[in-house]
């Protein structure tokens, strides 16, 4: 009795996993020639491209794609959608397990050169230089790529500063007009708060958002040099340049600047942008992607004339120079993997995606092209283009500049700056000692 | 000496029944949970990126942190917070929908599903959701307080009430896993009991108090250990609504180490904090179920 | 129900209120999600969420059902069904002898599975990956089954071992003594008294898979292997984000699930009651 229930369990058992074996099976089978640089039976070499814009804007990659594989019939590009969010973490995995894409985004700053030191990143310099390919580029957007003088990636995406962007009918209806000076900025604010409504929409909760004041602050008293010395470790994050921001910015938050809650609010789900549609808020500190971002979701308020920009206004009493933009050339940054099969055809498929082509259709859809030649219509984006070309440098976001674990540091305490939560000496004190750690192991 | 040996071979026989028994989800498990969860004692004694060549040995470095670590300790408390009034809130309501439920039998179907929905509802969408509804000057909370006279109402920027709003909304998404739950367990009692108290002259809150709730105590008890460890690990809502911010002020240990391993790019010390919250976790559950049980004996 | 005719009690009229409270509680934000997807992006920014649409404005839908939506969803419910069935098989297995049995390995075990409960399951999406890969299964929706059966096992088998616990020891030796073995009391008397649990689990453990997000993205890459939750990051951008579209993509995804909960709920229900232990 006993033994034939084994026997019938142990069957049932056996068939249960045969039939997941199967599966096992057919999945794998069903496998084959995913992910890595080899042919299929086509006799086609794959490539693999990952990014991470969405909607309209992946269209544009989508297509230059499509164009690569019909003049290149020996190549088929797989475009691969990712997430922001999670791009770095997959990225990373990919690297842990030798699948790495192709064709891939990254950003500049620490996190592209830790790739170039791990020997991830396939040399450009020589096919960017072909032809002048290159020169084509703003120039600031070729350093953004370049390590140690080689260049390893190509800005594609936007030229990305930030700036002040403004509801010019707010403006209008008390009589504002743009600010050149913080002190200026500072009346303006203080006849918006008499009037009830916010001068900032702020949406803090995303960090980055609110460091970007932190950032331009410091920059506008300092300039360029104290940031670069206390990330390189030969000056400090105590430096009067971030007690200044880290002060002003609490100054600010204590006469009711910055929008109600912004510490709660996230700046993806357009939390800040409410405000500033609505005109309950008059001013967004944003990267210049704004215009995009608005001309994605509310075209109206554009076709209005209601959108307005200023660079961010200047330090009368410093002697810094007040015409650095803070900011990325190109975004997202476009490399082939060292390990790439056909890294020549890797890079011809990212010229694709600023061939005329591409051009036109990332023109109408407002993005900034990081080419010299480059001219847009509208009136806003030529301001951002003035501001950025009349730029005697470019100071990149902090959170890409630095290494990741103390762009984190960073982001945290800017927030508990705006929080109160934290005092401007504190903070720096903490950033300062996050510095310190990552330089004592990897010195 | 009969005796014996065949207590012996019975014993032998429950052996190897039970290995039978136990293999396929040991094996599962092993493959898919302990070995990772090695990997993470593992990779705890490194100091790593997550993906670079470099990986340096430190020992018990990270552990010397973890333990120093002021903003890991203040995740755990808020944790306890967490576990002691999700139990406290969910609980009680979790019974009391399933009683009436079990009460009104087929004539509560259309409750049942709706009460039930928040269980389907995505953690992103309800994160979205209530995001906006608790928006400072645009949510429903703000609006109800400017109605009667009062200020904007801001409770997720506000390291002060962040925690509690957070709970409150976990709170709602899991009351209708309560609810089936002791729904389930009602329905595993037997059948006739409610009649017989009736007959008996018991009132139906006699009947609740003095009959089904002790039957009910191995569902409760267990349900109390499942929202423990849930509550313990929990990462989805707080991660979309808050990153366990502002200020920390929300931070739990799960969101703690997602942003040591995926932010920060510090995989050691992730793993360190992941490998530290098993033992925690681990640890608190068994002593809970052991007290549990005991107190039943 | 005796007093009903006489009018209500006051305690009655309190469960009322309450009963219809919460009915509200749980109704409002379903039914402003669907209001979400009822509307143009500008429309959610400009007016907010808690203005009823303008419109009837029905293009998200048209735009998610035009894309590549029902290969996901043909995905999901491969993957979930596939998972729950082995996932409530090997529990069931598991539950059993560490329900009714002594042997030495028992507490030993069960309190192995409560720990493996207490695993977070982010710093375990590194070695899973590399084990995928390593095996040839990434970006394929068979990767996907071993991690949620093993996710869902331990919470499963809790579950169920609660459930068995309960079943009077008379049933068990009275089916021995019947000549029934340890298998055959599994089959014809354990896994039928179990129901109750296992409804609890297909609804608890479906959700957990249709929703699950994390190893999806982890271990499947191309748009023909991808699970439902991920059709949202199609609309999640580097500075901003599609809500009412994510909200469209989630809301559809409930809806089967709803429809399921509906229709099976008679079963279940029933199966919670042939599950009842027939005093």
């Amino acid at each position: 009795m006993e033994r034939r229930t084994i026997s019938r369990f142990l069957k049932r058992t056996a068939a249960c996993t045969l039939a997941l074996a199967m599966l096992l099976l057919a999945g794998c089978a069903g496998n084959t020639g995913n992910s890595g640089g080899d042919g299929d039976s086509s006799g086609k070499t794959k490539l693999t491209l990952w990014h991470i814009q969405t909607g309209t804007a992946a269209d544009i990659i989508k297509d230059a794609a499509a164009r690569f594989n019909a003049d290149h019939p020996e190549y088929e590009v797989e475009v691969v959608d990712k997430v922001n969010d999670t791009y770095k973490s997959d990225l990373s995995m990919a690297i842990n397990a030798n699948t790495m894409p192709d064709i891939f985004i990254t950003w500049g700053g620490q996190t592209m050169y830790d790739y170039v030191d791990e020997g991830l990143l396939y040399d450009l310099t020589d096919l960017m230089n072909a032809d002048g390919y290159a020169d084509t580029f703003v120039d600031a957007g070729i350093a953004q790529c370049s390590y140690n003088g080689r260049i390893y990636s190509v800005p594609v995406e936007n030229i990305s500063v930030a700036g002040i962007f403004y509801n010019k009918d707010v403006f209008d209806q008390y009589g504002l007009e743009e600010p050149s000076t913080i002190a200026e900025l500072e009346a303006l604010c203080d006849t918006l708060v008499a009037n009830g409504v916010a001068p900032f929409a702020l949406a803090n909760a995303t960090q980055w958002t609110g460091s970007m004041y932190f950032q331009y602050l410091a920059t506008r008293y300092g300039g360029l040099e104290p940031f670069a010395d206390a990330a390189a470790g030969t000056g400090t994050f105590e430096n009067d340049a971030f007690v200044y921001a880290g002060e002003k910015i609490q100054e600010w938050v204590e006469k009711g600047y910055f929008c109600e809650g912004f510490n709660g609010m996230d700046d993806d789900a357009g939390q800040a942008r409410m405000l500033f549609y609505s005109g309950d808020a008059a001013m967004d500190l944003m990267g210049s992607w704004f215009v995009g971002t608005i001309a994605g979701e509310n075209q109206q308020f554009l076709d209005d004339g209601k959108l307005g920009f200023f660079p961010f206004p200047t330090l009368e009493t410093s002697d810094a120079d007040p015409s650095l933009c803070l900011g990325t050339i190109g975004d997202n940054l476009y490399a082939v993997s060292a390990s790439s099969k056909a890294p020549e055809a890797a890079f011809e498929m990212i010229q694709y995606l600023l061939d005329d082509e591409a051009q036109v259709e990332r023109k109408a859809q407002s993005k900034i092209i990081p080419l010299k030649n480059f001219t847009s219509d509208d009136p806003v984006i030529t301001e951002i283009l003035d501001a950025v070309n009349g730029a005697a440098g470019i100071q990149l976001w902090y959170d890409q500049y630095l290494p990741a674990e103390v762009a984190e540091v960073h982001k945290q305490t800017s927030q508990e700056i705006f929080g109160l939560t934290m005092s401007p000496e504190e903070a720096n004190a903490q950033l300062q000692a996050a510095m310190e750690s990552y330089l004592a192991k990897n010195s | 000496m009969k005796s014996i040996t065949m207590s012996q071979r019975r014993r032998r026989e429950t052996a190897i029944a039970a290995t039978v028994f136990l293999a396929p989800a040991l094996l599962v498990i092993a493959i898919f949970v302990l070995y990772p969860i090695v990997q993470s004692f593992v990779t705890s004694g490194y100091e790593w990126n997550g993906y670079s060549s470099n990986k340096v040995f430190i020992g018990l470095g990270n552990w010397v942190e973890l333990m120093k670590d002021k903003t890991f300790w203040y995740a755990f408390r808020n944790n306890l917070v967490v576990m002691v009034l999700s139990i406290v809130i969910q609980m009680p309501i979790g019974l009391a929908l399933a009683t009436f439920l079990d009460r009104v039998g087929k004539k509560g179907n259309i409750c049942k599903v709706i009460w039930f929905i928040p269980m389907l509802m995505s953690s992103v969408a309800i994160g979205y959701l209530f995001r906006y509804a608790l928006d400072a000057n645009t949510g429903f909370v703000s609006a109800i307080s400017q109605l009667f006279g009062g200020g904007k109402v801001d409770l997720l920027g506000n390291p002060d009430t962040v925690l509690y709003t957070v709970i409150i909304i976990i709170a709602w998404q899991f009351i209708p896993f309560y609810m089936v739950y002791y729904m389930a367990g009602y329905s595993s009692l037997p059948m006739d009991i409610h009649e017989a108290a009736l007959v008996d002259g018991a009132t139906e809150s006699q009947y609740f108090w003095r009959i089904s709730l002790p039957l009910l105590k191995p569902s409760i008890k267990s349900a109390i250990v499942l929202s423990m460890v849930g509550s313990l690990k929990y990462f989805d809502l707080v991660y979309v609504m808050t990153s366990g911010g502002p200020s920390h002020a929300s931070e739990l240990m799960a969101t703690y180490m997602y942003t040591n391993a995926f932010s920060s790019y510090r995989m050691g010390y992730a793993s360190a904090i992941a490998a530290g919250m098993f033992i925690l976790i681990s640890v608190i559950a068994i002593v809970t179920m052991r007290l549990l049980n005991r107190k039943e004996d | 129900m005796a007093g009903a005719k006489k009018g209500f009690k006051p305690s009655q009229i309190i469960v009322a209120v309450l009963v219809v409270f919460w009915f509200l509680v749980c109704l409002v934000p379903f039914f402003f999600m669907l209001m979400c997807t009822l509307k143009e992006q500008f429309e959610l920014l400009t007016n907010g969420v808690f203005s009823l649409p303008e419109r009837l404005y029905l293009n998200n839908y048209v735009e998610i059902f035009t894309g590549t939506i029902w290969r996901y969803l043909a995905n999901s419910a491969i993957v979930l069904v596939v998972t729950l069935v082995i996932l409530l098989m090997f529990s069931a297995f598991a539950a059993y002898p560490l329900s009714r049995w002594k042997f030495r390995m028992n507490k030993p075990v069960y309190s192995l599975i409560i720990a493996c409960m207490s695993v977070p399951i982010h710093v375990t999406l590194l070695p899973i990956f590399m084990m995928t890969v390593n095996l040839g299964m990434y970006d394929s929706i068979w990767a996907l089954i071993g991690p949620y059966v093993a996710f869902n096992l331990p919470i499963s088998v809790f579950i169920l071992t609660t459930f068995m616990a309960g079943v009077p020891k008379d049933m068990e030796e009275a089916a021995e003594i019947d000549g029934c073995g340890k298998y055959g009391i599994f089959w014809r008397i354990m896994l039928p008294l179990a129901k109750p649990g296992l409804a609890t689990l297909v609804i608890y453990d479906g959700v957990n898979i249709w929703n699950e997000f994390s190893f999806a993205l982890t271990l499947t890459q191309t748009a023909a292997n991808r699970t439902l939750p991920l059709a949202v990051q199609e609309f999640q951008g580097q500075y901003t984000m599609n809500i009412p579209m994510i909200m469209t993509v989630l809301f559809i995804s409930i809806l089967p699930m709803i429809v399921v909960f509906i229709f099976g709920q008679d079963k279940l229900i029933k199966g919670m009651m042939a599950g009842a232990v027939k005093g």
